[in-house]
C-alpha cells in the first residue's frame, strides 16, 4: 500500500474541494441528549466546518448508504392483463468522510456478501462502485470493542485512511481514485519522523481500548449452549423492537414488498431492511411461526452474526461497535450476552 | 379496471362519524394529490365532508368516533347490517381514543363540568368492536393518509390487508432519528404499532401509542425500562392510557381519577 | 483530473442488458428481473390446490431456463408480492412449468383467482436439487405427505424419464383424508407405463375409500427396503419426515442416503434475505434439498 501525508490546512481544502464538486457525507451533530452531549450522525456536509472529526459515534451507521432503508427493486406497468417490468440501479456518486475503521470492516463483511458471494446484488455494486471512502482513526470509547473482533484497523475497503500526526494526516491510499484526489493537495512523502509519529498515534490508540469480549470459542458455544438460559434471561428483557438491527452496520436482513396504485397501472418492489428480532420475522403463509419467541429470536441474531457468518466466510459479522447496545433500551449489548455465555459459572 | 386480468369492481363507500373530530375523514378529503385517482377507484356514496349527496346503496362503510349514545349504538348497528365490509378509522374508532379518558370519571361530573345544566344524553366510551364486528381496523391519530389508500387498494383487489407486526422504533430507526429516551423523552413507540412512519418520536415528541398496541409486545420489559429510567407512575400511565391502546394490559399504571 | 469523483454506470454494464441466467450464481446479472410468463392453464385439484401451467414468454428466456429436480422459484405477481415455489413438473419439459400451490396466503389467494391468459413472473431456479444421477443403479423409494407430492413429482417425472438407470422404483404416498390426495389421475399411468410400485394411505378415509388406512410409516409393512441398495427422498411436514427418516435410519438406510426438502419464509431465493435462515444455513442456497444427515445437525431444523 502507498502511504502520504497531507497537511491539515490541506486536507481542509481538499475536502472543500471535493464538496464543491461533489456530495460529501460526514459526521456532524444533530440533537443533543439529556446531559448536553452531541448526538452525531452522516450528513450531507455544506462546509466544512460542519464535519467533526472528532466525534465519538454515530448512532446509526452509515450503511444505509449502501444498503438504504428502503429501495426500490423494480417498476412494473399494468395494463389490464400484461405488465412491463422495469430496472434500473441508482447511481449516486458521492464522498464519505469519517468513516471509522469498524465500519470499514463492517462494509467489507457486507462485500462479502453482497459482491463476493453468489448472485452478486447489483444495487449494492451500483452505490459502493461510486462511493469514495475516506477513512480517520479515532481513540476508542469506553465500549468499543472492535478491537476483539479484529476490526479496529482497516486494510482495505476504502480510498483514503488518516491517521492524526499532530499537523498533519498520516495517509493510508486504498485506490487510484484517493491516490489522484490526494496528489492534488500537495501530498508528501512519509518521512523518518512521520512514520514514528504514526507508530506513536497507533499505540496510543491500541492502549485505550476498555472492552474486551472474548468471541474465541463463541462460535461452538453458540451451537452448545442452544438451550442455554441465557437467552430466556435476555430475551425476557428484549422488546422485539429491531432497533439493533437498525443500527448495526452489518445487518442486512431484509424483506421484499410490492405495492400496486389506486389506478392500479404501477406497481413496485421494494427491498425493506428487516431485524431478525421482529415478531414475523420467520413466519410463514397461514401464520406458522418458526421462531414465535423473543428469546428464540435474539438467539438467532447471535447464532447469525457469531456462528453463522463465521461458518460462511471465516469472520463473525459483528465489528464492535457497541451500537445496539447503546440503541438498546432494554441494555442487552453483545458484551454482556457473550459474557454470559462464555461463563463458567452457573447462572 | 382489470388488475392482472382479474376484474376489478368499484367498491360503493360511505364515511361515517360518531363521537371524534372528523380529523380521519379531513386527511382522506385533503390529500388533494391522490383524490382524484380514489374518486377513480371508489364509488362514494356517502361522504359529508366533500358532498351533501347520500346514497344508502354502500357496500364499504368506513367509521370514524367511538360510540358514546345509544343513538350511536343504533346508527351503528344499521350501517353494519348494510356494509359488506365495515373498517373502523382512526384512534377513536379502533381503540375509544381520547374521548375514553373521560371514563375514569364519573358521568355525571363529566356532564356537569362540560355542559353545565344543560340536558345531553352520553354513555360509557366504546370502541366500535365492542358494539358490532369490525372488518378491518386502520388505526392512528389522524390516520395516515398513504395506509387509507393502501388498505382501500387490498379491498379493490379483494385482498386481507396486513397492519406491520413491528412498533414504531423500525421506522423510526429507518429515518435514522435520535432516540427521544436519549434525550430524556418517553415514548410509547416500542409497544406501538408502526405504520405512522415514526411522525412523532421523528419530530423530537415521543410517542403516545395512538396506533394500538403491537402484537406481543413486551409490556412488562417496558414498563421497568422506564421506571428505571426515572418516569414517574402518573407520567407513564398519562401516557400509556391517553388513547386507551393498551387497556387491560396489567403492568400499566392506571391512571386515577 | 477533476475533483468531480469518476461513476460508473451498471445500468450500462451489457451482463446487465441480457436475460439473467440463475444457474450461473456467480456471474452479475440482473437478479430482480423476472420473466413474465403466461398462465396456459390452471387446473383446480382440490378445494385448495390448483396446478399452474406457466409458459416463460420470450423465446431465449425460455430456451434458457433450465433446472433439476428440487429447485424452486420465485413466483411474482407484481404489485401483490413474491412467493418461493418449488417446481413441480418434468425437468425435461421445456414449454412450460408446472406448479402446484395451496391457497393459504395473500399471494397464493390472488393467485388461485387469475386464469389461463393471465400473466406472472418467475425467477430461478434456485436451490439445490436431488441427486438423481448419484442415485443410478439403486432402488429409489420417494415417500410424501400431503401436499409433499408436489416436489416429489419433479424426482418421479425424472426417474420414469430415465428407468433403466434404476432398480425398485416405489412412492409411499400419505394424505389426511381421500379428497386431499393430489394427481390421483397420474397413478395408474405411471404404475402401468413405468413398472413402479404406488402406494397410498388416508388417515381419515370416507365411505369410498377401501385403500389402507393410517400413518405413512404403516405402508412399509407392504414394502421390504433394502437399505444397502436404497435412497430415499422425503417431501412433506417437518414432523412426518422426521418420522420416516428415523424409520428409515432405524433400518439401516444411512442418513446421507435420504433427502428431504425444507420449506422456509424467502423473499429473495439467493442468500441475501435472510428470511430462510436455518441455524447458520441458508435454505435457498444450501437447500432446499438436504440430506437427512445435514437436516439433523441443523440447529432448529425441525
Amino acid at each position: 500500500m502507498l502511504y502520504k501525508t497531507i497537511s491539515k490546512d490541506n486536507f481542509r481544502k481538499m475536502l472543500e474541494g471535493l464538496m464543491e464538486n461533489n456530495e460529501v457525507m460526514g459526521p456532524r451533530w444533530r440533537d443533543r441528549d439529556a446531559q448536553g452531549n452531541k448526538i452525531y450522525r452522516f450528513l450531507k456536509l455544506n462546509n466544512f466546518d460542519e464535519l467533526e472529526l472528532d466525534y465519538t459515534r454515530t448512532y446509526s451507521s452509515p450503511k444505509n448508504f449502501f444498503l438504504p432503508f428502503k429501495e426500490n427493486l423494480a417498476t412494473y406497468k399494468l395494463g389490464d392483463s400484461d405488465w412491463e417490468q422495469d430496472i434500473h440501479y441508482t447511481i449516486h456518486p458521492r464522498v464519505i468522510v469519517g468513516m471509522r475503521a469498524c465500519d470499514i470492516n463492517a462494509l467489507r463483511k457486507l462485500d462479502e456478501v453482497m459482491l463476493k458471494s453468489v448472485y452478486p446484488n447489483p444495487y449494492y455494486s451500483a452505490r459502493r462502485e461510486n462511493t469514495i471512502i475516506i477513512g480517520l482513526d479515532h481513540e476508542p470509547l469506553e465500549d468499543c470493542f472492535c478491537r476483539s473482533m479484529g476490526a479496529d484497523v482497516a486494510l482495505r475497503g476504502f480510498d483514503l485512511f488518516l491517521t492524526d500526526i499532530g499537523d498533519k494526516y498520516f495517509v493510508a491510499i486504498g485506490s487510484d481514485t484517493g491516490y489522484r484526489i490526494l496528489n492534488q493537495y500537495d501530498a508528501q512523502d512519509v518521512t523518518e519522523d512521520d512514520q514514528l509519529e504514526f507508530k506513536r498515534a497507533k499505540q496510543e490508540i491500541e492502549s485505550k481500548f476498555k472492552t474486551q469480549v472474548d468471541v474465541t470459542i463463541v462460535p461452538e458455544l453458540m451451537d452448545l449452549e442452544f438451550e442455554s438460559e441465557v437467552w430466556e434471561k435476555w430475551g425476557d428483557k428484549c422488546l422485539s423492537c429491531g432497533s439493533c438491527a437498525m443500527v448495526c452496520p452489518t445487518c442486512y436482513c431484509y424483506g421484499t414488498e410490492e405495492e400496486v396504485d389506486l389506478t392500479f397501472t404501477h406497481a413496485t418492489k421494494s427491498r425493506c431492511l428487516y431485524s431478525c428480532n421482529l415478531l414475523d420475522f420467520a413466519m410463514v403463509a397461514g401464520g406458522h411461526n418458526f421462531r414465535p419467541d423473543s428469546h428464540i429470536r435474539l438467539k438467532y441474531r447471535y447464532y447469525h452474526q457469531f456462528r453463522g457468518f463465521v461458518e460462511a466466510f471465516n469472520q463473525s459479522l459483528c465489528v464492535g461497535c457497541n451500537r445496539c447496545g447503546v440503541a438498546c433500551l432494554a441494555g442487552i449489548n453483545p458484551k454482556d450476552v457473550i459474557d454470559d455465555l462464555i461463563t463458567t459459572e452457573k447462572l | 379496471m382489470k388488475y392482472l386480468g382479474i376484474p376489478l369492481e368499484k367498491p360503493k363507500v360511505a364515511f361515517f362519524g360518531f363521537t371524534g373530530c372528523e380529523g380521519c375523514q379531513l386527511q382522506i378529503a385533503n390529500k388533494e394529490e391522490t383524490l382524484a385517482d380514489l374518486l377513480g377507484a371508489v364509488e362514494v356514496m356517502s361522504f359529508r365532508l366533500i358532498s351533501s349527496d347520500k346514497d344508502d346503496g354502500y357496500d364499504i362503510a368506513f367509521v370514524e368516533g367511538s360510540i358514546t349514545t345509544e343513538g350511536e349504538v343504533e346508527r351503528l348497528k344499521k350501517i353494519r347490517a348494510q356494509a359488506k365490509i365495515l373498517v373502523a378509522i382512526g384512534a377513536c374508532a379502533c381503540l375509544g381514543g381520547v374521548n375514553n379518558l373521560r371514563s375514569r370519571f364519573p358521568l355525571d361530573e363529566t356532564i356537569q363540568e362540560v355542559y353545565g345544566n344543560h340536558v345531553i344524553e352520553s354513555g360509557p366510551v366504546r370502541k366500535l368492536s365492542e358494539v358490532v364486528t369490525v372488518d378491518y381496523e386502520l388505526p392512528g391519530c389522524p390516520i395516515s393518509k398513504a395506509e387509507f389508500e393502501w388498505l382501500v387498494r387490498h379491498v379493490i383487489v379483494g385482498v386481507i390487508p396486513q397492519l406491520p407486526q413491528y412498533p414504531v422504533c423500525v421506522e423510526c430507526k429507518q429515518r435514522i432519528k435520535t432516540c427521544v429516551f436519549d434525550m430524556g423523552i418517553m415514548c410509547m413507540g416500542p409497544v406501538t404499532r408502526a405504520g405512522c412512519n415514526a411522525i412523532c418520536p421523528s419530530n423530537h415528541m415521543g410517542c403516545w401509542g395512538c396506533r394500538g398496541a403491537v402484537d406481543e409486545a413486551n409490556f412488562e420489559s417496558f414498563i421497568e425500562i422506564l421506571r428505571e429510567r426515572g418516569f414517574a407512575e402518573r407520567e407513564i400511565a398519562e401516557r400509556a392510557n391517553f388513547f386507551n391502546a393498551f387497556s387491560g394490559v396489567d403492568v400499566i399504571p392506571q391512571l386515577e381519577g | 483530473m477533476s475533483l468531480k469523483i469518476p461513476h460508473h454506470d451498471i445500468n450500462l454494464e451489457p451482463t446487465m442488458a441480457k436475460a439473467p441466467d440463475f444457474n450461473r450464481k456467480s456471474e452479475r446479472m440482473q437478479t430482480e428481473r423476472s420473466f413474465k410468463s403466461e398462465i396456459i392453464a390452471a387446473i383446480p385439484l382440490t378445494a385448495q390446490e390448483k396446478l399452474f401451467h406457466l409458459r416463460i414468454c420470450d423465446q431465449a428466456e425460455r430456451e434458457n431456463f433450465s433446472f433439476l429436480p428440487g429447485q424452486f422459484v420465485m413466483l411474482e405477481l407484481p404489485g401483490c408480492g413474491e412467493i418461493a415455489i418449488s417446481i413441480s413438473g418434468s425437468s425435461s419439459n421445456h414449454e412450460f412449468l408446472e406448479l402446484c400451490v395451496r391457497e393459504v396466503g395473500t399471494v397464493t389467494g390472488l393467485l388461485h383467482r387469475l386464469e389461463a391468459g393471465a400473466f406472472v413472473g418467475i425467477r430461478g431456479p434456485f436451490g439445490t436439487h436431488f441427486p438423481m444421477r448419484k442415485m443410478k443403479g439403486h432402488n429409489i423409494l420417494l415417500i410424501a405427505g400431503g401436499l409433499g407430492i408436489a416436489p416429489l413429482r419433479s424426482p418421479i417425472y425424472w426417474a420414469n424419464e430415465h428407468r433403466t438407470d434404476y432398480e425398485d422404483i416405489t412412492i409411499l404416498y400419505g394424505a389426511r383424508d381421500p379428497g386431499q390426495i393430489l394427481f390421483d389421475y397420474q397413478f395408474d399411468e405411471w404404475r402401468k407405463i413405468y413398472d413402479l410400485k404406488l402406494l397410498t394411505i388416508v388417515e381419515h378415509p370416507d365411505e369410498d375409500w377401501n385403500g389402507h388406512v393410517g400413518m405413512i410409516t404403516d405402508l412399509f409393512d407392504d414394502v421390504p427396503v433394502d437399505p444397502d441398495n436404497t435412497f430415499a427422498i422425503v417431501c412433506g411436514p417437518p414432523v412426518m419426515f422426521k418420522f420416516v427418516c428415523s424409520y428409515l435410519s432405524d433400518l439401516g438406510l444411512p442418513r446421507q442416503r435420504m433427502f428431504v426438502s425444507l420449506e422456509r419464509r424467502m423473499h429473495c431465493g439467493m442468500g441475501k434475505c435472510c428470511r430462510c435462515n436455518v441455524g447458520s444455513t441458508f435454505t435457498c442456497l444450501d437447500g432446499p434439498v438436504f440430506d437427512y444427515w445435514t437436516v439433523m445437525n441443523l440447529q432448529e431444523a425441525i
